[in-house]
């Protein structure tokens, strides 16, 4: 291992990203549209949902406080109940002599959670006393925590994966075909030289991919972090690392560019699907939850949630464990990127 | 002796593509290597510089087996210009160079000395030029001056001279003669048979066979031809014949 000709490597690539802006372009502005879309188009609560009342009650006034219910009063059921038959309405509302009956649209189970959620509530906040049940103060998270706060630190996850493997899997495939890397292995220099060379180039991308996704989703979106911004943003790097030696891992076995693509999606899919980063690993059937455990996006996912919403810190086993395990599963990946890049064949 | 090769065997799966194949390069020569392209030239020189395990025979240069440890092959020792060009198109020419030889852990100094030369000497047009804005001649010579820039002691060449002016072609001979004076030795694949006989040594390849193998002047004697284009085509027709 020769540090100069690593840093021969880094030099060289960086003037070769300097000059893509396109690359460029995509290195920071794809993250930073893909958090945002995300952001937007998921786990936000749904608002402007018709719903229509009958009777008098008074959670009736509570919500037509609600800022997300649009509250219609009416008198006759059979009409109402045609209304929602008909989609103008998500729900009928009847009041009598004190108890509130529900007609609800379940055909979109997210509206239908936030009808009764907004009801429970302006319930709570009517009449105190009527339920038996106090939702004490949460001892991790917010009072009335939206999905968003359970979805964005897995997407932040999955930003950070995605860009940096994608980086690393493309960039490497030319240079195998058009008889650069020969040329370098001519010179003597080792696969893991010119790995390291490329990885600690990329770095310096992956530092601005992990600092943009970050700062959206705290400044636009809002999401709390209760623990250390430090540790989040060491974790995204830490990921971002791994995933590019698992990048690198496809270079060194791909022919072309669109085979590294064919290669990238099938690791994509199930670490966007069973890492819990849309839904709970804990709803996973038996056999794919212990192979979800063996995922560092897995371990990544959780460990935003933990750090953002629970304000864990290094000192608690599920963080050190995932940069444990995170920074393992990046050795062995560029372990196998060395040896799958043999110079001698 | 720089290379020797004695019953070279290799080939990719099952396709063979060189076979039983010997030949030897003098310390401070030019080696031609003439041969239509798919012969097997630049599968043999992968073999030299040690990126080709040979499946068969012996093959030694500069002393030892290259690719093992402890020989200078890959290294500081072999200068490789493919046929491909294979350089980085968004780097100018100055970085391309500079780049080759930090990994080849050359001074600062001796680095900026020997691109002011070759930049000179190769004709090349100003160092902060991109080489995607290149011709393919220019790209060509700068190809090999990343090859001569820190000065080995073998040359692989492989058609280091396809588009490049008559001129300069002359030139880079010169040079190319001056160093093999100097005790480099150089294998140059060509197919042009002119500037083979330029070479010490010419060894005519086909099918991953090696022909025929001497100095230009001995093949012609030997095989009562006035050129070398004649001889090559002789045993062409004798090798049809077998």
């Amino acid at each position: 291992m020769n540090f100069s000709r690593v840093r021969a490597i880094t030099a060289r690539k960086f003037s070769s990203i300097r000059r893509d802006h396109r690359m460029f372009a995509f290195i920071i502005l794809m993250p930073a549209i893909q958090i945002l879309l995300f952001g937007f188009a998921i786990g936000q609560d749904p608002s402007g949902l018709d719903i229509i009342t009958i009777g008098e009650h008074p959670v009736f006034t509570e919500l037509e406080d609600s800022e997300d219910l649009v509250v219609h009063v009416a008198s006759d059921l059979d009409w109402a109940i045609t209304e929602v038959e008909s989609g103008r309405a998500w729900a009928v509302i009847v009041a009598d002599e004190g108890n509130l009956t529900l007609h609800l649209d379940a055909s979109n189970q997210q509206v239908m959670q936030k009808i009764v959620s907004e009801v429970r509530t302006a319930l709570e906040d009517a009449a105190p006393s009527a339920l038996p049940i106090t939702l004490a103060k949460p001892i991790h998270g917010q009072q009335d925590p939206a999905f968003i706060n359970f979805l964005a630190p897995g997407i932040m996850v999955l930003v950070c994966f995605m860009f940096s493997m994608i980086l690393t899997a493309m960039a490497f495939v030319g240079e195998r075909n058009d008889g650069t890397l020969d040329r370098v292995f001519a010179a003597g220099v080792k696969p893991l030289e010119v790995l390291l060379g490329h990885l600690s180039a990329f770095s310096v991308v992956v530092i601005g991919q992990v600092s943009v996704v970050i700062f959206i989703a705290v400044t636009v979106f809002d999401i709390p972090v209760e623990g250390s911004l430090l540790t989040l943003f060491a974790m995204g790097l830490l990921l971002g690392w791994a995933a590019m030696c698992i990048g690198l891992l496809i270079s060194s076995k791909a022919k072309s560019e669109f085979q590294a693509l064919q290669l990238v999606m099938p690791i994509l899919f199930p670490a966007l699907l069973l890492s819990g980063i849309l839904w709970p690993v804990e709803a996973l059937p038996i056999g794919l939850y212990e192979f979800s455990q063996l995922l560092p996006t897995t371990w990544a996912a959780e460990s935003f949630r933990s750090i953002m919403m629970r304000g864990w810190g290094l000192s608690d086993p599920l963080i050190w464990q995932s940069f444990l395990i995170i920074g393992v599963f990046g050795i062995i990946a560029l372990i196998a990127a060395a040896k799958s890049l043999r110079v001698r064949s | 002796m720089a290379v020797s090769i004695s019953s070279l065997t290799r080939g990719y799966g099952k396709i063979r593509v060189l076979n039983d194949l010997s030949m030897t390069v003098d310390s401070g020569s030019i080696y031609g290597l003439l041969g239509p392209s798919g012969c097997g030239k630049t599968t043999l020189l992968k073999v030299i510089l040690g990126f080709l395990i040979p499946e068969n025979g012996e093959v030694a240069v500069l002393g030892g087996a290259p690719g093992e440890e402890g020989s200078k092959v890959p290294g500081v020792a072999v200068g490789y210009s493919p046929q491909e060009i294979a350089l980085y198109q968004d780097l100018t020419i100055h970085e391309t160079l500079l780049f080759h030889g930090r990994l080849q852990l050359m001074e600062p100094a001796r680095i900026a000395e020997r691109i002011e030369w070759l930049i000179d000497f190769l004709d090349l047009p100003e160092s902060t030029r991109l080489v995607t804005k290149l011709s393919g001649g220019q790209k060509r010579r700068v190809s090999l001056a990343v090859a001569l820039l820190h000065e080995p002691e073998l040359l692989l060449l492989d058609e280091p001279t396809v588009g490049v002016d008559p001129e300069l072609r002359a030139r880079i001979w010169q040079h190319l003669r001056t160093i093999a004076d100097s005790g480099v030795s150089i294998i140059i694949t060509t197919h042009y048979i002119d500037e083979a006989s330029k070479a010490d040594r010419v060894g005519m390849m086909r099918q991953g066979i090696l022909l025929a193998e001497g100095s230009p002047s001995n093949l012609m004697e030997e095989y009562v031809e006035s050129t070398l284009e004649d001889v090559f085509l002789k045993l062409c027709k004798r090798e049809v014949k077998a």
